[in-house]
């Protein structure tokens, strides 16, 4: 008797914090198949690889929770990772940098502005400029990788350094995280986007202007394509126009994984975090076992199905 | 007599000592029920008294946990809702469930699409949807979708639905709460018919003017537990209520003595698209002005109009005096503008957030910093004390809207307004749908809120309602103002008369 309802009372538990949950089966799945997993090395290489989606999910949860989608932030990541390699070899570093982010900023209010003054759907407004900015990439670079000038050292060093022992990306991501999970948790913005979401004339209704919202989410999410774009140029040396191909459907992932509905309305940032990582240690574990490439998009789209349907049985229980 | 030919009949439906309780709160509690067929049984309560709750077990939406229903004597097992249609039992929810995209023929015979191998027989199904619907009195085009009728026409087709599953029970959820007075009769005179074939029909109402004009016995729940059915015609209003509320309802109505003021707000000419033609009214400091009229008459639409939630296309709107350029609702609420809407659950709380976020949506600037931080402690005061000064029934300020019964939810819905020092408040039908205790708390709210100075608009299809709590009622027809009343010459008749041109 006691030991079915504390065993029912954890799988509640388990079933609330789906996210978590599933975040650490990953974890032990890991290192119990790989003895390298737990290595230094390997895990600075996940918080690497998993670096700039990181960054681009908290952008993509904000646009998410409004009901809204983001296509375009592979396309401006590539865009924004050349341009910022060219800046360098005209530009003193700190101007080339901010005119890179203005640049995917202004991506970004363009998908806002064609969303909320034109009430543009989200899918179509962002798959136009999925497609204009990944253009705009090739035609910049004129197709070739785009090395960033010697002279800008300054940004390969900041890109490939650690501080605090912790890769300098990283850092960035984590304290984009800790900005918006403030953001979201504290602040009317992240309160009125959320609400939003889950019911907008509500929102528009009680006077509030909900285009301006709209409006900021997805200028956001394309400054924060930005920062992934000159982070990626940064660590790598080299701007290149292929650079985060297929990149929002990884980023549309973690959000998904993190519990977020694409109704809007509900997401947190911790759990988008989680399912970044876990995200993450599916590709990172794949490699280790040395399972080939085409096998591993297969498996990671069915840890994302099982993934999803563990919230599904959340929201029936 | 009439009490003797009960006896003689086998009831259509029964229910013997039907318990029920969700978690630790018990909704209903030994509940006994009777219908015989051809008769409209009236069921009245307040919200929460366990109505729907009774409905739910009768659908087969959730099981009872103790009690035995009988249909025709024979003692039955409702463990889903296919059950229960089987049994031929037939709902129609407050909420509609056609589907809108489908044709009104196809909706009909949702659930009995009549198929030749894999050809759909679209001309008999449209021809039978037709006759059924002509069978109680109406006519609707049975190929036009569903999402281009008015609420009173899904409201036919709804029945339609369940009549072409021959139905023997007919249980109707607050069936007048959308109807504007002419299309009420309409549904009379269907259900008087469907009674006369022998379908026993169960009416859940607020309206006690209804329930004497229509039903042939009632049964009050109150707190999960059942009255004694009465023949209505044995019974009165008084009675009724003082069962509902187990006290005696003195009057519903706050005595109006608010000393009216200057003009406050002047709306002259308002246009928008076919809706409104040309619409001036004035409200004045602590004046409460009502908007009677039938559905589809303009109402709701010149009060959105006024707030801009809509874009008008002329006109002027005058605030104390001074033309204001409303373009938003945001423009409005800045200018001291509030509005309740029509549909709470649709616009006018957040179904899923909590009482709380819901009443700061509409003001933040007290409860935030200048960056934005919301200062949980003040957001949390002011909820509470809005709360307090409602009575909104809610666990507490962190319960999720979406759980609170109607009721209680409108409340919220003016409770945010409270939260702002509106100069003007609009209310659109603030009452539909919830119990009279609650209405009347709403009435001495807006009352009140009158006598602080504020100019309110009350729109509402209850011409009892406008009576009561309006100093002054115009009354709409066809987008424009047919004729106002003043408090000396309030009459039914003549809120009907110019609402419907006669």
């Amino acid at each position: 008797m006691n030991i079915t309802s504390s065993l029912s009372r954890a799988l509640q538990l388990v079933v609330k914090y789906n996210t978590v949950f599933f975040f650490l089966i990953m974890m032990v799945v890991s290192a119990m198949v790989s003895d390298v997993f737990f290595t230094a090395a390997n895990l600075f290489n996940l918080v690497r690889q998993v670096t700039p989606v990181g960054i681009i999910s908290m952008g993509m949860l904000l646009v998410i929770l409004t009901g809204g989608i983001d296509l375009s932030v592979g396309s401006v990541v590539a865009m924004v990772g050349v341009l910022c390699a060219l800046f360098t070899q005209t530009m003193p570093l700190p101007l080339a940098v901010s005119a890179s982010l203005i640049c995917g900023l202004l991506v970004g209010s363009l998908s806002g502005y064609l969303v909320s003054m034109h009430k543009m759907a989200p899918f179509i407004a962002t798959l136009a400029l999925m497609s204009i900015v990944r253009g705009l990439g090739f035609i910049f670079s004129k197709g070739a990788p785009i090395l960033v000038n010697e002279n800008a050292s300054a940004l390969t060093d900041f890109g490939s350094g650690n501080s605090l022992g912790i890769p300098n990306p990283a850092l960035v991501m984590i304290l984009i995280f800790a900005i918006t999970s403030v953001l979201l948790r504290y602040n009317v913005f992240g309160r009125i986007i959320i609400a939003i979401g889950s019911n907008e004339e509500a929102v528009r209704l009680s006077g509030i202007k909900v285009s301006a919202f709209k409006f900021s989410v997805y200028a956001i999410a394309g400054g924060l394509s930005a920062v992934a774009g000159i982070i990626t140029t940064a660590r790598t040396a080299v701007g290149s126009p292929v650079m985060g191909i297929g990149m929002e459907l990884d980023v549309i992932a973690t959000v998904v994984i993190g519990g977020a509905s694409l109704s809007g309305g509900k997401g947190s940032a911790v759990n988008t975090l989680l399912g970044v990582f876990i995200l993450g240690m599916i590709g990172n574990i794949m490699n280790l076992m040395n399972i080939p490439a085409y096998s591993q998009q297969v498996i990671k789209g069915l840890i994302i199905i099982f993934a999803v349907l563990l919230q599904r049985f959340q929201r029936t229980s | 007599m009439t009490q003797k030919l009960f006896f003689n009949l086998v009831n259509r439906v029964e229910l013997r000592n039907i318990s029920k309780s969700f978690g630790g709160i018990t909704a209903l509690k030994n509940v006994t029920f009777k219908v015989i067929p051809g008769e409209i049984h009236a069921l009245v309560g307040e919200n929460g008294a366990g109505k729907s709750t009774l409905v739910k077990i009768l659908s087969g939406a959730c099981t009872k946990d103790a009690g035995q229903i009988f249909i025709d004597g024979t003692e039955v097992n409702i463990k889903n809702t296919n059950d229960s249609k089987k049994l031929g039992i037939g709902i129609i929810y407050q909420e509609f469930s056609l589907v809108p995209d489908l044709s009104v023929a196809e909706n009909v015979f949702l659930n009995q699409l009549d198929a030749t191998g894999v050809w759909m027989k679209w001309g008999s199904m449209k021809k039978k949807a037709e006759e059924i619907i002509h069978s109680i009195g109406f006519n609707i085009n049975p190929s036009v979708k569903a999402r281009e009728l008015s609420i009173a026409q899904q409201q036919i087709v709804e029945i339609a639905k369940a009549l072409s599953e021959n139905v023997k029970v007919l249980i109707l959820d607050e069936p007048s709460a959308v109807l504007g007075p002419q299309d009420i009769q309409k549904l009379f005179e269907t259900l008087d018919k469907l009674k006369k074939e022998g379908v026993a029909i169960i009416y859940i109402s607020h309206h006690l003017s209804e329930i004497f004009q229509i039903a042939d016995r009632v049964t009050v729940l109150k707190d999960g537990t059942s009255s004694e059915s009465l023949p209505v015609s044995e019974t009165d209003r008084d009675s009724i209520i003082r069962l509902m509320l187990g006290r005696p309802l003195n009057t519903m109505y706050p005595l109006r003595d608010t000393v009216i003021g200057e003009e406050v707000l002047k709306v002259l000419d308002i246009q928008l698209t076919d809706k409104v033609k040309g619409v001036s009214l004035t409200v004045k400091e602590g004046e409460i002005v009502g908007i009677a009229g039938l559905v589809g008459s303009g109402r709701s639409e010149t009060v959105r109009a006024i707030f801009a939630a809509e874009k008008r296309k002329q006109g002027k709107i005058i605030l104390f005096g001074k033309e204001v350029q409303l373009r938003s609702p945001r423009n409005a609420v800045s200018k001291g503008i509030g509005m309740v809407p029509e549909d709470r659950k649709q616009h006018g709380v957040i179904l899923s957030l909590t009482v709380k976020q819901n009443i700061s949506l509409t003001n933040y600037k007290g409860i935030t910093d200048r960056f934005g931080f919301i200062k949980a402690r003040k957001e949390r005061n002011k909820a509470v004390e809005l709360i307090r000064k409602l009575a909104i029934k809610t666990e507490n300020e962190n319960q999720e809207a979406g759980k609170l019964s109607g009721g209680n939810q409108q409340k919220v819905s003016l409770a945010k307004w409270l939260n702002r020092d509106c100069k003007v408040l609009m209310v659109d039908e603030p009452t539909r749908g919830i119990d009279v205790g609650a209405k009347v708390e709403i009435y001495n709210l807006l009352h009140e809120l009158s006598n602080k100075g504020v100019a309110i608009l009350v729109v509402s299809s209850e011409s009892s309602e406008l009576m009561g709590i309006c100093d002054r009622i115009l009354v709409m027809r066809k987008g424009q103002i047919q004729g106002e009343l003043t408090r000396e010459n309030y009459s039914e008749e003549d809120i009907l008369r110019l609402s419907i041109g006669a």
